[in-house]
């Protein structure tokens, strides 16, 4: 659900930079100082993982792509903090080497699918885990995909209403291109995907290391 | 003429401003005025850049520019085109930006005034290094054990297996990243 570059303007993109600009250097701080030497490992690997598998997008009418996150893992095992600190990282790799997403967007797309999405997969997988901790990583996963499009979506159709000669899709479409993949196919994927690698990491036995 | 690290510093705060600028662009003449500027300003090596956007960045752009008009013209609202045109002009253009200017600078240079955000960068892109490189060897593993081309259904069936493989290498390298960095006085 990256928004590229160009299909936002600085209405829109200035303040998300004002907005992500202190949450980056608090979630950072707080995360990853010098205590956190012992859980750097598998954050980068997890941050790499989810640069693959966010490699992998396919384009939605309305402004934006269908893809994996793989950010509820992080906010699971760790905080949403990590995860907001790790997908920015992700997003600024493929702003600057592989032209997806982009810089100007960085702060919107970080907000949508580092923070809004990662702190619903949180809060879900919080309320559910008495239940059953796949379950609960599958709905922590599906709930965290549809908050992190639905803000993309409205972001693109509020673009709409500040300028419709700069942004020519109403939310109507973009909400409609978005979330039916979205509820349907991208946040079961996504759930199968969280369960899985959760599941991998305790027979790698990496979740020792946190 | 700027030394290191001011003169990479100096590029990327110029990049970030004229992409900002570029973004507020909507009509499709002046994005075309200033896409002949930044194709004489990075005159040097904008074939090369050209060709990586057009691969890169130009069909996805497009495609989402053509999906959205398409869909608009299925509700019979038949949208001027020109609208769509200035959206894939931009995207372009600071993707070709982006890419000129990531090729004149040093960006961990760059960002050296941002100790944690470097680290966290150099840590990242050793990973996906190191996963790519993984996968790669993993894919190469797996055609040689097959007595013929792999299908989707066997690299399905041993994709858990070599992704508890590739978590496991790229934690070890992970470590090893951090460790050497902290040696060498990083954090």
């Amino acid at each position: 659900m990256h928004v590229p570059d160009g299909f936002l303007s600085p209405q829109i993109t200035v303040p998300a930079w004002i907005a992500a600009a202190p949450l980056w250097t608090w979630a950072a701080r707080r995360n990853f100082g010098a205590s956190s030497t012992e859980s750097l490992p598998v954050v980068g690997s997890l941050t790499a993982l989810a640069f693959v598998v966010q490699g992998i997008m396919i384009p939605v009418p309305g402004g934006t792509s269908a893809h994996l996150t793989g950010m509820a893992i992080l906010a699971i095992l760790y905080n949403p903090g990590v995860a907001f600190v790790c997908e920015s990282l992700v997003l600024l790799l493929q702003a600057l080497f592989s032209g997806a997403g982009g810089f100007t967007v960085l702060g919107v797309n970080a907000l949508a699918m580092g923070l809004l999405g990662p702190g619903a997969a949180w809060l879900a997988w919080r309320a559910l885990r008495g239940l059953s901790g796949r379950v609960a990583a599958f709905a922590a996963a599906y709930a965290g995909m549809q908050v992190a499009t639905g803000a993309v979506a409205l972001v693109l159709g509020l673009q709409h209403r500040l300028s419709p000669a700069y942004m020519p899709v109403p939310l109507e479409v973009t909400a409609v291109a978005t979330m039916v993949p979205s509820l349907t196919v991208l946040g079961v994927v996504e759930g199968l995907y969280t369960v899985a690698t959760l599941a991998l990491l305790r027979r790698a036995r990496l979740l020792d290391a946190r | 003429m700027l030394a290191e690290p001011r003169r990479s510093q100096a590029f990327v705060v110029a990049w970030a401003a004229s992409i900002f600028a570029v973004s507020a662009l909507a009509d499709p003449r002046a994005l075309s005025v200033a896409t002949l500027a930044a194709l004489l300003l990075f005159r040097r090596g904008a074939l090369r850049e050209a060709r990586r956007v057009l691969v890169g960045v130009a069909p996805f752009a497009l495609g989402l520019s053509v999906a959205s008009w398409g869909w608009l013209a299925l509700r019979g609202e038949a949208p001027p085109v020109s609208p769509f045109a200035a959206l894939t002009l931009r995207t372009v253009l600071i993707a070709f930006v982006t890419f000129s200017v990531l090729r004149r600078v040093e960006i961990l240079r760059a960002l050296a005034p941002f100790p944690t955000l470097s680290r966290l960068l150099v840590l990242s892109l050793a990973q996906v290094h190191a996963l790519r490189l993984l996968a790669t060897e993993s894919a190469l593993g797996l055609r040689s054990r097959l007595p013929r081309r792999p299908r989707t259904r066997d690299v399905l069936r041993s994709s858990g297996a070599i992704t508890v493989a590739l978590l496991t290498l790229s934690a070890r390298n992970a470590r090893d990243v951090g460790d050497a960095m902290r040696s060498r006085g990083f954090h």
